[in-house]
């Protein structure tokens, strides 16, 4: 369990340690009226003064700590208290119970306990307050139960996962034996004590401790250890609301100060360009690395050779969706491949204004996230842009949840708007802004549609709510020239890789379910490649990074790791896949789902791999080993040169 | 075909109720939709009815209800909540304000109209849903679902539809009848507030229809049959019914146990959950309090515990002594001779 949000940290704490037997043994009054132990005592109990257990007396700890006055005083020892060595004193009803419950604390082995404390008996479980049932389960003593911690615990995780503990210097079992296991921190990293808990009702009601009763008792029983949501579950249990996303982009917004006017000299000075080009993307394109990144920079070069100028304005914040009207940001402002910084929409304008009118001025939109529509428009009628391209690299023009992903769980199809599924769909909301701003462009301007790849303009074509475009076109990124040459045949376990950015939209839990199941399977090794090391990845990593200057990284990579078969399961309508074609040019075979858009359809045609219907279909292939079928041994595939097309430069002839 | 629909509720339900009253009217706002409410506006919260999704507010203290202090005490929350309901329906079976009456529970929402039910009320006069229309195999399922719904009533009282003549007022003035007299959590006795009455149903009443279509009354306890799966043409479906309405029951950590138990990796559940609680964030008033109920403490603020309700209910001399226990004398006989005198 992370730290995670204070109440529901504090409930946890909470519901681990209290002791519903002790609660309702000594308290008639609430057995006879049938309440629940727990929430009694969380909602009146305390303040009545009642102990939620037998070694814990709330009265006793008040007055020794008036500093936890105003709240419980059982939840202000578990979260803090024990840290700051505040001490807790018996109940002064623990003898009544125990003499209710059957005598002494004693647990079923016959071994004292708490009374005697045993000698050879590790200090910190010696010290752990027994309750009702003890916290041991029968027949086991506590050397036994320490050991069986001991052995299951993971320092190294606990470490990693609490770095307050790190941070001060305390042995990761001991604190876990004496504190962390009530303030309900995890053991492994895959225990979590609230989940088993939640699970196996049962237990949170003995109050039994849940980590040993699963060593003991929970595993030979086999018992669940959570509830299965699958990922897709868990996606949508971590989403966060739309309105929230777009309310922390703002506030970041509003945090920028934008950069004083004469900044943006160069854009009304004398030039010797013969026309003027304006795009508008999400980011920086000189700074950031990406797919519409490259295509910028593709784009900028293109230009300069040219000798045509090339204004590019996007929002000095990431923004999640389109920014709504009446919503005030700095705007950043690339000029000739040059960041000049963040300016007031106001100021561009100005400084459009005074440039002596050009040749001929054309227009590309790579993406409008982050712009305000009306900002938008004005700023291409100050430069006198009414033609141009609209590059389909992604579907932010058909709605808010830009890669048809509805709760960035499933692809959506992009249905009628006003449909059920959009309704619940958290980009729902957002669904207006984005189809009403395009629509507003579209009809503003005389825009060619550009899709990377047929799929995508197929996806855009069936929308029942798509802006219409004056003519659309398919222009892809890149094609494979092949080299004569064939890939080397290898020895050893069937290579699989993952490439790029670990996202769940890529697929990546898929990949590491699979990888999982399989890591121990000497018919298959696990590769990530990628620029950044996914923490707790079941796969080895191969650092590369793709950039202007060395765009061929990725094949070369996957050719010198002699990867044969590249998991492309996104989850998402790709309009083009950069990764699928570095991966069949360096002779891999891909592995796709059903929704992957330009993956499936490139890997269908070329013959690059297989396209299987589902992520049953695809553990199958592993777990039958017919996947081996894809191995560079058997396909012998032809190694490829990627030749990247000059992109949005390819098309201005036909803009001019 | 005049409809009315109506849920009976307190302040700190009405965020979700604001739910189920923006969904009535996406798909029907031409129906009159009523607020049933048993509690007073807490201290620090404007409540205008004008402002809100409903088209107008009842009273419970309106319905005229017989010594209605006295009766109010008698229940807790739920029990009154639910026993306002027999006297409204009668009242608008009486009144003729409408053809058709469908009662909701606050936590419910539609996802599709419910035009299928008024098809439905052509041929019948009274429309029940049953908790389940599949029956469990599985062990743990037929525990928590099957034996739940054996002691608690077969259909859920979220929902019930009638034609406001025949037998659906035949119905309505049966149900007024022993909710006010009957309307108690007393499994033990046979009660269930005012759910378990609606087994007899089938055999009181002619013109009774069962709704065995998957696409209503979804809830925690009937998911373990149930498949939701939402399409590319933007439908929700339910068993391949369309979604028309779901029933949010427990919204909190309890709900959500028994929605993973049942829903397990069918996402889908968590998408229609998601929107919900993210629909009563956005309609949740901070100035309500959590758990508000006016009467759920005497004159003096002391809260109301469900013994002290329980006695007076029991007592006939106690209500005759104190026909406004929520004033002090009922508090003062408990405590100098009540059996919490101690407590």
């Amino acid at each position: 369990m992370g730290q995670g949000d204070a109440p529901e940290r504090k409930r946890r704490a909470l519901a681990t340690a209290f002791d519903p037997v002790f609660y309702r043994t000594v308290y008639d009054d609430i057995a006879r009226v049938g309440a629940d132990p727990f929430q009694h005592y969380a909602e009146t109990g305390w303040r009545e003064g009642r102990d939620p257990a037998p070694w814990f007396s709330v009265p006793a700890y008040l007055e020794r700590h008036p500093e936890a006055g105003g709240g419980d005083p059982f939840a202000h020892y578990l979260l803090r208290g024990w840290s700051e060595g505040c001490e807790p004193s018996p109940s002064r009803h623990r003898e009544r119970f125990l003499e209710r419950i059957g005598g002494p604390l004693r647990p079923p082995s016959g071994e004292p306990v708490a009374t005697s404390p045993e000698s050879e008996i590790p200090e910190p479980l010696a010290m752990v307050p027994v309750g009702s049932d003890p916290d041991l389960p029968a027949g086991l003593t506590r050397k036994a139960a320490r050991d069986l911690v001991a052995a299951a615990f993971d320092p190294a995780f606990y470490l990693s996962a609490y770095p307050d503990i790190a941070a001060a210097g305390q042995d990761p079992l001991e604190h876990y034996l004496l504190a962390g296991r009530r303030e309900g921190r995890d053991p492994t990293p895959g225990f979590k004590a609230a989940d088993y808990l939640e699970v196996n009702p049962d237990l949170a009601a003995s109050g039994v401790d849940p980590f040993l009763h699963w060593l003991v008792a929970g595993r030979a029983e086999g018992r669940p250890l959570r509830f299965e949501l699958g990922f897709r579950g868990r996606i949508v249990a971590g989403l966060i609301p739309l309105q929230a996303r777009m309310a922390a982009a703002a506030s970041a917004a509003a945090a920028i100060t934008a950069d004083r006017p004469r900044g943006l000299a160069p854009l009304s000075a004398a030039s010797q360009a013969t026309g003027l080009h304006v795009t508008f993307s999400h980011d920086d394109f000189t700074t950031r690395i990406g797919g519409v990144q490259l295509c910028l920079q593709a784009e900028s070069a293109g230009l300069a050779r040219r000798g045509i100028d090339h204004l590019h304005v996007f929002p000095a914040v990431p923004w999640p969706t389109l920014r709504p009207a009446g919503s005030r940001a700095a705007l950043g402002v690339v000029w000739n491949g040059r960041t000049l910084g963040h300016f007031a929409v106001g100021d561009i304008l100005k400084a459009l204004g005074k440039r002596r009118a050009g040749a001929s001025t054309t227009l590309a939109v790579h993406s409008l996230l982050g712009h305000e529509i009306g900002e938008t428009l004005d700023i291409l009628a100050a430069a006198g842009a009414r033609r141009g391209l609209f590059w389909l690299h992604d579907f932010a023009g058909l709605c808010a949840g830009y890669h048809l992903m509805r709760d960035e769980a499933r692809d959506c199809g992009a249905p009628p708007a006003g449909s059920a599924a959009c309704r619940v769909c958290a980009f729902g909301p957002g669904r207006d802004l984005h189809l009403s701003a395009h629509r507003r462009l579209f009809e503003a301007l005389d825009l060619t549609l550009v899709a990377p790849s047929q799929a995508a303009l197929d996806t855009w074509s069936a929308a029942p709510d798509a802006p219409a475009a004056t003519a659309a076109q398919v222009h892809p990124h890149a094609r494979l020239i092949p080299s004569g040459r064939f890939a080397e045949a290898t020895e050893g376990p069937l290579t699989v890789a993952f490439l790029g950015m670990p996202s769940a939209y890529k697929g990546w839990p898929v990949f590491t379910d699979l990888a999982e199941r399989f890591r121990d399977d000497p018919r298959y090794r696990f590769v990530r490649l990628g620029s950044a090391v996914a923490p707790g990845a079941p796969a080895d990593h191969i650092e590369v990074s793709v950039t202007a200057d060395n765009p061929h990284a990725m094949r070369e990579a996957l050719d010198s790791a002699r990867v044969d078969v590249a998991i492309l399961w996104s989850l998402c309508r790709e309009t083009f896949s950069f990764a699928a074609y570095e991966a069949a040019a360096a002779g891999a075979a891909i592995l796709t789902g059903p929704d992957s858009g330009n993956i499936a359809a490139f890997t269908r045609t070329g013959d690059h791999g297989l396209v299987l219907p589902d992520e049953a279909s695809l553990f199958a292939q592993f777990e039958s080993g017919t996947v081996q079928s894809l191995s560079r041994k058997v396909r012998r595939p032809e190694i490829c040169e990627i030749e990247y097309s000059g992109m949005s430069v390819d098309l201005l002839e036909s803009l001019s | 075909m005049k409809v009315l629909v109506y849920s009976s509720f307190t302040f700190s339900y009405l965020n979700r109720a604001r739910v189920l009253y923006q969904t009535l009217r996406r798909f029907h706002p031409d129906w009159e939709t009523v607020a049933l409410i048993t509690d007073e506006p807490p201290p620090g919260f404007v409540f205008d009815p004008a402002s809100e999704p409903f088209d107008r507010v009842v009273w419970a203290k309106d319905l005229g209800i017989e010594a209605f202090r006295g009766w109010l005490f008698r229940h807790d929350v739920v029990e009154v909540c639910t026993a306002v309901k027999g006297p409204f329906l009668h009242q608008v079976c009486e009144a003729g304000v409408a053809d058709i009456a469908i009662y909701l529970d606050p936590d419910t929402a539609l996802f599709a109209p419910l035009d299928p039910l008024v098809e439905m009320l052509g041929a019948s006069d009274i429309l029940l849903t049953p908790h389940l229309i599949d029956p469990n195999e599985d062990r743990a399922a037929i525990l928590d679902n099957d034996l739940s719904a054996s002691r608690t009533g077969i259909f859920n009282l979220g929902f019930v539809a009638i034609r406001t003549t025949g037998e659906g007022a035949r119905f309505a003035r049966w149900w007024n009848d022993r909710l006010l007299a009957f309307c108690y959590d007393d499994i033990p006795s046979g009660l269930f507030v005012d759910q378990k009455w609606c087994d007899h149903v089938p055999a009181l009443f002619d013109r009774v229809k069962v709704v065995r279509d998957p696409g209503y009354n979804v809830a925690s306890w009937n998911l373990s049959t149930r498949k939701v799966a939402i399409t590319r043409d933007g439908e929700i479906l339910v068993n391949g019914a369309t979604l028309r309405f779901w029933h949010f029951t427990k919204l909190g950590p309890t709900g959500d146990v028994m929605t993973k138990r049942y829903a397990g990796d069918n996402f889908e559940v968590y998408e229609v959950w998601r929107w919900y609680k993210e629909a009563v964030a956005a309609a949740t008033d901070p100035a309500i309090p959590e758990r508000w109920w006016a009467h759920g403490q005497f004159d003096d603020g002391t809260p109301i515990a469900k013994p002290q309700r329980v006695l007076y209910r029991e007592r006939a001399d106690l209500q005759a002594a104190f026909p406004d226990p929520f004033a002090g004398g009922y508090q003062a006989w408990w405590r100098a001779e009540g059996p919490g005198r101690n407590g």
